[in-house]
């Protein structure tokens, strides 16, 4: 045990987290140059790689002869890079007991590295800052700044900062030697009861759910009783192994170790991140800190395209639960959409992740609304509803408060847009809690914001209106009552019960005036002219219309264009089965989350 | 009925807005008419029952001289069988016919012709290309009925870029005035591929707008129909008795046979198309080849949207007919629409069929498209 470590990389999106991890395993002889050639190992899932962040947890084990002339056992732990599974990171920081925080020299600390740093150092994790991206030009005028803020954030010395460079190797073999030289070794008894946190899981078709573990205390073995502490399900170990590139089946884990094993597991959902795996006949009697239950905090309907698919898509969804343990979906049906599925996500990434891998992997075509949030709904007889379709409030007579979740934001810029930000998060109903300057002209601020709020564009908005320079990360905090209503759109005097939403009662004019126009937009001329409004209750508070089209008729079609007139119908065919027709008027699926793109 | 269709593809001058294939030369018209025959002869077997119609079209079929005509027509007889009211219609440029250029069409055995009068106008005739004047189309008429032609179709274009309501209607009366059968008048389009939308796309044209061209061409329904004239298709109107047969045949999904560069034929469930290069279809005839360039074989849901775009732009969709041919019953395949469409006074259901009002013709592509994805899904 005294050979091992287990460690992790905390990092911004593009500061080099998979880069350096690409260096690592390449130094240490575990990929071979021509196997670097593609680049970026950990990141698998194309998803992932497209959008440069990770969001499985991967683990690699590395052997390294460290200059000491021992050989030790090196455990890469990764980590996802996206607030959306904030409590997956928290997970595999507790696998580990030290992690390399990597800041890019040219851009500073950013909300989320500082967010998964604070994780860390309360799980105790020895931190080893790295500064990377030396060699770019630029670094030469913010280095100093961009250290200075890495001293304050954790208190350390500047010697104990490494530079480096992942893409050029430089500084390479002093983080593997600091890996060995400051993260301590796992401590724990292998003759205990077994104690395993489980990190990650994933689901194999052929063996069940691969369960990732780092053992604690004790060891496993195959054929050993399991108990999953937390769901009470028990299994018999199959396989039992190490990941290296691929997962190599050792027999047993023991105390410090990190791997896998499988047990014909059939659902994801039977273990659960964070939960705890011990011996069904020798238990241990304290469970491993910190397990919750994940929660959808951000909802959405998912219909498929065209109403017949139904039974597909509810088999594309069942298929892709048992890779993705934190998607809920549940049947609902919509007067536009017909049947289709209410899903609760993790966050508004989660959700596109979903929404991606629904039409790439598993060939759906779907129409998705508006994400919201989950609402907590008191009646005037006292009970609590929780409603996550804004088509299920009910009416306003029986309400009598309503409780929308809020969430603490951390936004760390450059001071100078520290007006702008907060006239965003003003303008979104934020409370301002705490601003504090990293630097000079780095600011770190934290709101109070309801989450709502936030699902739409906010991210985007604070991007663009800081040129890119904000970073956010946010944590949930509670349920609080807000002055809400619900918004209904009628097309032609009939309500469109996917386009409804549940927004604050201040904003409901602005809003309702900015959706009619952008319905405006987004809904083709018909061949009847088509009344837009917005209402609350019976009371019409914006509208808008759209007039009729003047002419659609090709004047000429004879023996010669006959072919060609067909192939442009059925063109136009396969457009007007994609539309949702509500009474006459055909609406284009992008207007079901046109508020997404409202400006 | 069974059409057959024949391309001359000879223009003295091509007209910005065409895209039927034609040359600007007229000197391969000999050996063109040589070539013709020879391909009518390569296609005898195909032509089983008698033809109902046949139509020259062009090009300008009126760069023919009589002659010329004769040795088709004469070859045509030869090869293939005619019903005896087969109706013989060839397309002719008003600038290029004199009287005994028509009695000599006659005496070849066509009945019916087609002019492409447009405008009357010189400021539109320019801008189209035309080779003729206002007078020309006048005297083409007289001469028609001159030579004994009791069946005349006048081509009337409308949406000119320059083209005002007033212009329009003074188009319009005085075609009536010289008391066509049969008047076929067309929204200019802008067709891929021509001088004319090479214009559009470098800006040097702009078409009218989408109101206009809807009022125009509620302006050419309500007078036409106020004149006597029936509208029996998006753009075709016709007085009692004097509807196009030949290119009802396109509209009612029967066969055609078709001949020349070009030239689209339609056998059981197959439609080919020639060579659209004089060259080319020369070459293969000449070798005693199909001068096919390719065909393609309709599947049976190709099949039924042709069915209900073609009859619902033309004379109207009878339920009864699509139910024994397809299998499916319109009326409930097209709901909750067609009864929007019914009330809109888009449509009619006179119990027998479904047919397109003056406003539903002004929308007759969004109805089709509508109507197919009912259909299909």
């Amino acid at each position: 045990m005294q050979n091992y470590r287990n460690f992790c990389i905390i990092a911004h999106i593009d500061h080099g987290k998979s880069t350096l991890a690409d260096r690592l395993l390449e130094r240490t002889g575990r990929v071979s140059a021509r196997e670097m050639t593609m680049n970026q190992i950990l990141d698998d899932n194309p998803l992932e790689q497209e959008r440069g962040i990770t969001i499985k947890l991967h683990a690699i084990q590395m052997d390294y002869a460290a200059n000491d002339g021992n050989s030790y056992k090196l455990n890469l732990i990764d980590t996802p890079g996206h607030v959306d599974f904030s409590y997956e990171v928290s997970r595999s920081l507790s696998a580990c007991e030290g992690a390399l925080l990597v800041v890019d020299a040219t851009q500073g600390v950013e909300a989320q590295t500082i967010s998964n740093l604070f994780m860390a150092i309360e799980q105790g994790l020895e931190i080893i800052p790295v500064i990377n991206k030396i060699d770019l030009p630029s670094a030469v005028t913010t280095i100093e700044s961009v250290k200075q803020q890495v001293m304050d954030l954790i208190g350390c010395k500047e010697d104990d900062m490494i530079l480096a460079s992942a893409k050029a190797g430089i500084g390479i073999d002093e983080i593997l030697e600091a890996v060995v030289a400051r993260v301590p070794p796992p401590k724990g008894d292998p003759k205990a009861p077994l104690r395993a946190l489980i990190y990650d899981s994933v689901f194999d078709a052929y063996r069940g759910v691969i369960v990732y573990v780092r053992v604690i205390d004790g060891t496993m073995r195959e054929k050993d009783k399991i108990l999953f502490m937390a769901t009470g399900q028990t299994y018999e170990l199959d396989e039992v192994g190490v990941l290296y590139m691929q997962r190599q089946r050792t027999g047993e884990l023991a105390a410090g170790s990190v791997g896998y094993f499988t047990a014909a597991i059939r659902k994801l959902q039977d273990s659960k991140v964070g939960d705890t795996v011990t011996l069904a006949n020798n238990p241990t009697t304290n469970p491993i800190e910190g397990f919750r239950e994940v929660k959808p905090m951000v909802f959405s309907g998912i219909y498929p395209a065209d109403s017949d698919d139904f039974e597909d898509l509810r088999e594309a969804l069942g298929k892709l639960s048992l890779n993705d343990s934190a998607i809920t979906f549940e049947p609902e049906s919509s007067s536009a959409l017909g049947f289709g599925f209410r899903c609760g996500f993790l966050g508004l990434l989660h959700m596109e992740i979903v929404q991606e891998r629904l039409e790439r992997e598993f060939n759906q075509t779907i129409v998705t609304t508006v994400p919201n949030v989950r609402y907590q709904v008191v009646t005037t007889r006292d009970e609590i509803l929780w409603v996550d379709n804004p088509a299920q409030l009910p009416n306003p007579t029986l309400i009598n408060e309503i409780l929308e979740p809020y969430i603490r934001a951390q936004i760390i810029a450059p001071s100078e847009y520290v007006g702008t930000i907060m006239k965003l998060c003003m303008d979104r109903r934020g409370t301002m809690m705490g601003q504090s300057y990293l630097s000079a002209d780095r600011v770190d601020m934290t709101f109070e914001l309801p989450l709502a709020e936030v699902v739409f564009d906010f991210y985007d908005k604070l991007k663009s209106n800081t040129r890119g320079y904000a970073s956010l990360d946010y944590e949930y905090a509670d349920y609080k009552p807000g002055q809400l209503v619900r918004m209904d759109i009628l097309l032609n005097g009939e309500q469109v019960d996917a386009l409804s939403s549940i927004v604050h009662r201040q904003k409901a004019h602005e809003w309702g005036k900015r959706l009619c126009s952008k319905l405006r937009e987004l809904i083709p001329r018909q061949m009847f002219e088509v009344a837009i409004q917005a209402a609350i209750g019976s009371k019409i508070i914006a509208r808008e219309s759209i007039s009729a089209m003047r002419k659609n008729v090709l004047a000429k079609c004879y023996g010669g264009d006959i072919s060609r007139k067909r192939k442009l119908i059925e063109k136009q065919k396969e457009g007007k089965k994609r539309m949702k027709q509500v009474g006459k008027v055909e609406i284009p699926q992008e207007a079901f989350h046109a508020v997404l793109s409202l400006d | 009925m069974f059409g057959l269709y024949l391309h001359i593809p000879f223009c003295e001058k091509k007209c910005s807005y065409c895209d039927f294939y034609s040359i600007e030369s007229t000197e391969h018209i000999d050996r063109f008419v040589d070539t013709l025959l020879a391909e009518l002869r390569l296609r005898s077997a195909a032509g089983q029952q008698p033809f109902t119609s046949v139509f020259f079209g062009g090009g300008t079929p009126s760069l023919l001289r009589p002659h010329d005509m004769h040795r088709i027509t004469s070859l045509l007889r030869e090869l293939f069988v005619f019903t005896d009211d087969c109706e013989w219609t060839m397309e002719c440029n008003p600038g290029t016919v004199t009287l005994e250029r028509l009695q000599g069409y006659r005496a070849a055995g066509i009945n019916r012709l087609s002019f492409g009068v447009q405008s009357f106008q010189a400021s539109e005739l320019a801008f189209l290309d035309r080779i003729h004047n206002a007078d020309e189309a006048v005297t083409a008429m007289l001469l028609a009925r001159q030579a004994g032609f009791d069946n005349v179709n006048m081509d009337l274009m409308f949406a000119v870029p320059g083209q005002t309501l007033e212009s329009l209607s003074d188009n319009l009366q005085r075609m009536v005035a010289l008391q066509p059968d049969h008047i076929s008048a067309y929204s200019l389009i802008y067709e891929h591929g021509t001088p004319l939308y090479a214009d559009l796309l470098k800006g040097r044209v702009k078409p009218l707008p989408e109101e206009i061209d809807a009022e125009m061409y509620h302006l050419v329904i309500s007078t036409l129909r106020a004149h006597g004239y029936e509208q029996y298709e998006v753009s075709n109107f016709s007085k009692a008795g004097r509807r196009c047969r030949h290119n009802l045949t396109y509209w009612h999904g029967e066969p055609y046979l078709a001949f020349g560069p070009s030239a689209h034929g339609f056998i059981g469930t197959t439609r080919y198309w020639n060579y659209r290069s004089l060259t080319a279809w020369t070459q293969h005839v000449l070798k005693g080849a199909l001068p096919e360039a390719n065909h393609e074989v309709l599947t049976e849901s190709d099949l039924l949207t042709e069915h209900v775009f073609l009859h619902l732009r033309a004379d109207g969709l009878r339920p009864l007919e699509t139910q024994d041919r397809f299998g499916i019953d319109v009326r409930v395949a097209l709901q909750p629409d067609l009864g929007y469409w019914i009330d809109a006074g888009f449509l009619t259901d006179d119990g027998d069929l479904l047919s397109l009002t003056a406003e539903g013709y002004r929308v007759c592509d969004e109805i089709s498209s509508k109507a197919a994805a009912r259909l299909a899904g």
